[in-house]
């Protein structure tokens, strides 16, 4: 526990098994491992808001699924454009290491989302509010997202110097991540669970894409 | 099978393309091979854009999602079959010495780059295919994931042909100059003199190929060492900085006049234009919801404006 508590530490550090490892098999582990453990403790917490009486336990169990699923799902959807991408420019050689350093992000963002959840408790403590709740918890995932970032730019330092096609790459990864990513939160809908609600894990009526529904947003305060 | 598919790959890396490998004045891959991993991409892709119409809320289509894994490999194949005569017609006109054989390979080479990124972009699609009941959302969706599977696709085309046009220059340079006299080794068997001599030629020839490639962008010594006929294997000159050149790698300088540079451009829009309107005359790849399942739809309109009627589909 204490040595992978390490490696999670050592994940915010940019620490230097990450990318250039011996052993990337292992590293790998170690990076989903964070993902899946640091994303089911944000995600409990976040289905704490209708309580824990009743069938609510279940809210908690699902939302805590949901994140992890989130993170990598999206991942490996957005994985195979990228490597075939990475090879037609050139960049097979390093692709080992760009994989490791997205991956690497995402364990970033898990971590932190971790660390922020004390807060959310303490939120839903303090408020009633479901709209606000809803807020708060996209503040916190915004919040992950920008160290997520900040932590994926350090980790493809390197490869930058070395090739600076890297960073063309790089921006079409976050791209494709986050139009992949933001239509899948909106599929894995409710994370918090509305109290006044059924426990559910999809929410079937709602069944739909996030773009279309921004876009007639969107659509509607122009035409008025 | 799995040769194939490695073959591919030696493609996308652009090992496939590199100068040194167009030595013989075409891309070195087995047609048939690659043609068959074309077909089954294709078919991976219209199975991704398929699933649009299993998930219908009314019924599934299972009939959309056979046709759609049918119909993307023949959109393909029928745009090369309408372009290749030509394409390898105004080629010559214009003094490639590209053979009608190197200009298939060329372009099943480029498809498969095409595919290749389209199908990877496949599970994508899938994906919102299954979340989504907006079908102008789709529809747009596809052809944003075309265009850009057939930019690279194109752009991978432009730069090999490219390159094809420069590697032409170093044989013709080369024949010239007769190699000067050198002491010849003690022959010990004939096979190893003959690469000795085979290798003082390249040795002869390597102020040319050193001048060649000064007009290349970021190709490494190594690239000539591999073109010399070396018995030897090749080692990269400076492992280190050693960067191999990409698929897509633009060639600076390169020794290409007017005319072929604007044929080529022509190629590409050539290309480009009649797979957006075969495209279109296969249609439907997804299914209208609102429709019924038919194999192909009678003549209307073109693809850009129904491109430009979707988009305004969106909204209203």
């Amino acid at each position: 526990m204490t040595s992978f508590l390490l490696r999670a530490d050592g994940v915010l550090r940019g620490a230097s098994w990450i990318t250039r490892s011996s052993r990337p098999w292992t590293a790998t582990r170690d990076l989903v491992l964070c993902v899946c453990l640091f994303g089911l403790t944000y995600g409990a917490a976040m289905g704490t808001f209708g309580g824990l009486t009743g069938d609510r336990p279940l809210q908690v169990l699902y939302s805590a699924c949901k994140v992890p699923l989130l993170l990598l799902g999206t991942f490996l959807l957005s994985l195979p454009s990228f490597a075939v991408i990475n090879t037609l420019f050139g960049l097979r050689r390093d692709l080992g290491e760009a994989i490791r350093a997205v991956v690497a992000a995402q364990a970033g963002v898990a971590t932190v989302l971790a660390s922020l959840a004390p807060f959310t408790l303490l939120w839903y403590v303090s408020a009633v509010s479901y709209q606000v709740a809803i807020l708060f918890n996209a503040a916190m995932f915004t919040i992950a997202s920008l160290a997520g970032q900040r932590l994926l730019r350090r980790y493809y330092q390197p490869l930058i110097a070395r090739n600076r096609r890297h960073r063309v790459l790089l921006r079409t990864w976050i791209v494709v991540y986050a139009f992949v990513g933001i239509q899948m939160g909106w599929m894995f809908r409710p994370f918090i669970g509305s109290p006044n609600t059924p426990v559910q894990f999809f929410r079937e009526e709602t069944w739909g894409n996030a773009y279309v529904i921004v876009a007639r947003l969107l659509w509607q305060v122009i035409a008025l | 099978m799995w040769k194939w598919f490695k073959e591919l790959d030696r493609i996308l890396r652009g090992d496939a393309t590199q100068l040194a490998a167009l030595e013989r004045g075409s891309v070195e891959i087995p047609v048939l091979g690659i043609s068959c991993v074309i077909v089954i991409l294709g078919m991976i892709y219209g199975v991704c854009m398929g699933t649009f119409a299993l998930l219908r809320p009314d019924r599934p289509e299972y009939m959309q999602m056979a046709a759609s894994a049918i119909k993307t490999p023949a959109l393909f194949l029928i745009t090369l079959v309408i372009t290749f005569p030509s394409l390898y017609v105004f080629n010559a006109l214009v003094g490639s010495r590209l053979f009608p054989l190197a200009v298939m390979r060329l372009l099943i080479a480029s498809l498969g780059v095409n595919l290749a990124v389209l199908s990877s972009l496949g599970p994508i699609v899938a994906f919102f295919s299954v979340t989504t009941t907006s079908y102008p959302f789709i529809v747009l969706l596809n052809v944003l994931v075309f265009a850009v599977a057939g930019m690279l696709g194109l752009s991978f085309l432009l730069q090999t042909l490219h390159r094809l046009t420069v590697a032409e220059q170093p044989r013709g340079l080369r024949s010239s100059p007769p190699p000067p006299p050198r002491p010849q080794p003690t022959p010990s068997t004939e096979p190893v003199s003959a690469i000795g001599q085979a290798a003082s030629a390249a040795l002869a020839a390597d102020p040319l190929a050193t001048m060649q490639d000064a007009t290349m962008q970021g190709a490494a010594p190594s690239d000539m060492a591999a073109e010399t006929p070396s018995a030897e294997p090749v080692q990269p000159a400076h492992s280190g900085e050693y960067q191999p050149t990409g698929a897509l790698d633009r060639l600076e300088q390169s020794v290409i006049n007017a005319h072929v540079r604007f044929i080529f451009r022509c190629w590409i829009f050539v290309f480009g234009i009649v797979g957006a309107q075969v495209g279109w005359l296969m249609r439907p790849f997804i299914g209208n919801p609102n429709q019924d399942f038919a194999w192909f739809r009678p003549r209307a309109s073109n693809f850009f404006e129904a491109v430009a009627q979707t988009f305004w589909n969106l909204f209203f």
